[in-house]
């Protein structure tokens, strides 16, 4: 059976105040798996979170500073926090509420199951 | 890089699509070959090129779609090592035109994918109506108001 990595965005989803959790191609911007509420425009979301990830990790190697663990993105009315591996990011988009603290520990044990 | 277009309507919807998707290149184009904007290219016979060859890749995956699915394939993705090709149809007032768009690592498939439907809105809104009398693409005059273009592109016209 392939493998498919569809149980981490439902576990992510879970979490109170979750509106939606996919995985994306960093370098493409498309949407391996997802679990969104209603409301949620994935296909816009991945491509600009992604390029979003994608420009912050290599601002980060510019700096000097390594590898991008966790990115997070705080705006008025809510939160995108994404976390990848090498060719993978997860991304979620939630609202001002959540538990942030635990849903990074879990974004960062989901990146360990990428490629 | 100068973005020149032969019609009018072509301009905002061209520079929006070049802005917000972040390509190299991006040419709009009628399938028969004929162009109608282009942002990238700095000579005409790279611009000749580039839409002859975006022509028959177009009618050649359309006739693919349509052995294939019964209907053309509206959209060609190819990956380079460091470019990536879009060739997409553009619906705009009961004809198709071509945008064929090349990007490198500063922009993504999914961006350019979800620009292009922005670009295809705006150019339905700005396109004018073909005239019903209006010649087919393949007439006698082709090559003539192909230069004719590319010469308004290149402002030699």
């Amino acid at each position: 059976m392939p493998r498919t990595f569809s149980h981490i965005t439902d576990s992510l989803i879970r979490h109170r105040g979750v509106l939606g959790a996919m995985i994306v191609g960093i370098d493409d911007g498309m949407i391996v798996v997802s679990t969104l509420q209603i409301g949620v425009n994935g296909n816009a979301f991945a491509a600009l979170s992604a390029s979003l990830y994608r420009k912050a990790r290599r601002s980060a190697a510019a700096a000097g500073f390594g590898a991008t663990g966790f990115l997070e993105l705080a705006a008025e009315q809510g939160r995108l926090c994404a976390a990848g591996a090498e060719e993978l990011v997860i991304i979620v988009v939630c609202e001002q509420r959540v538990n942030l603290g635990m849903l990074r520990v879990e974004l960062l044990r989901s990146v360990e199951q990428l490629p | 890089m100068r973005l020149s277009v032969v019609a009018s309507w072509v301009e905002s919807p061209l520079k929006h699509f070049v802005d917000d998707a972040r390509v190299e290149i991006a040419v709009l184009l009628h399938p028969s070959g004929q162009v109608l904007g282009q942002y990238g290219f700095a000579r005409s016979i790279d611009v000749m090129t580039a839409c002859a060859l975006a022509s028959a890749i177009h009618a050649s995956s359309s006739e693919l779609g349509r052995q294939l699915e019964g209907k053309p394939f509206s959209a060609l993705h190819y990956t380079g090592k460091d470019r990536q090709i879009f060739l997409g149809a553009i619906p705009a007032q009961g004809v198709t035109l071509l945008l064929l768009a090349v990007f490198d690592r500063e922009s993504s498939l999914g961006l350019v994918q979800l620009f292009l439907e922005e670009f295809k809105t705006r150019v339905a809104a700005a396109a004018p109506p073909v005239a019903p009398d209006q010649p087919a693409a393949l007439a006698q005059d082709f090559e003539r108001d192909l230069n004719r273009n590319l010469a308004q592109l290149f402002g030699r016209a």
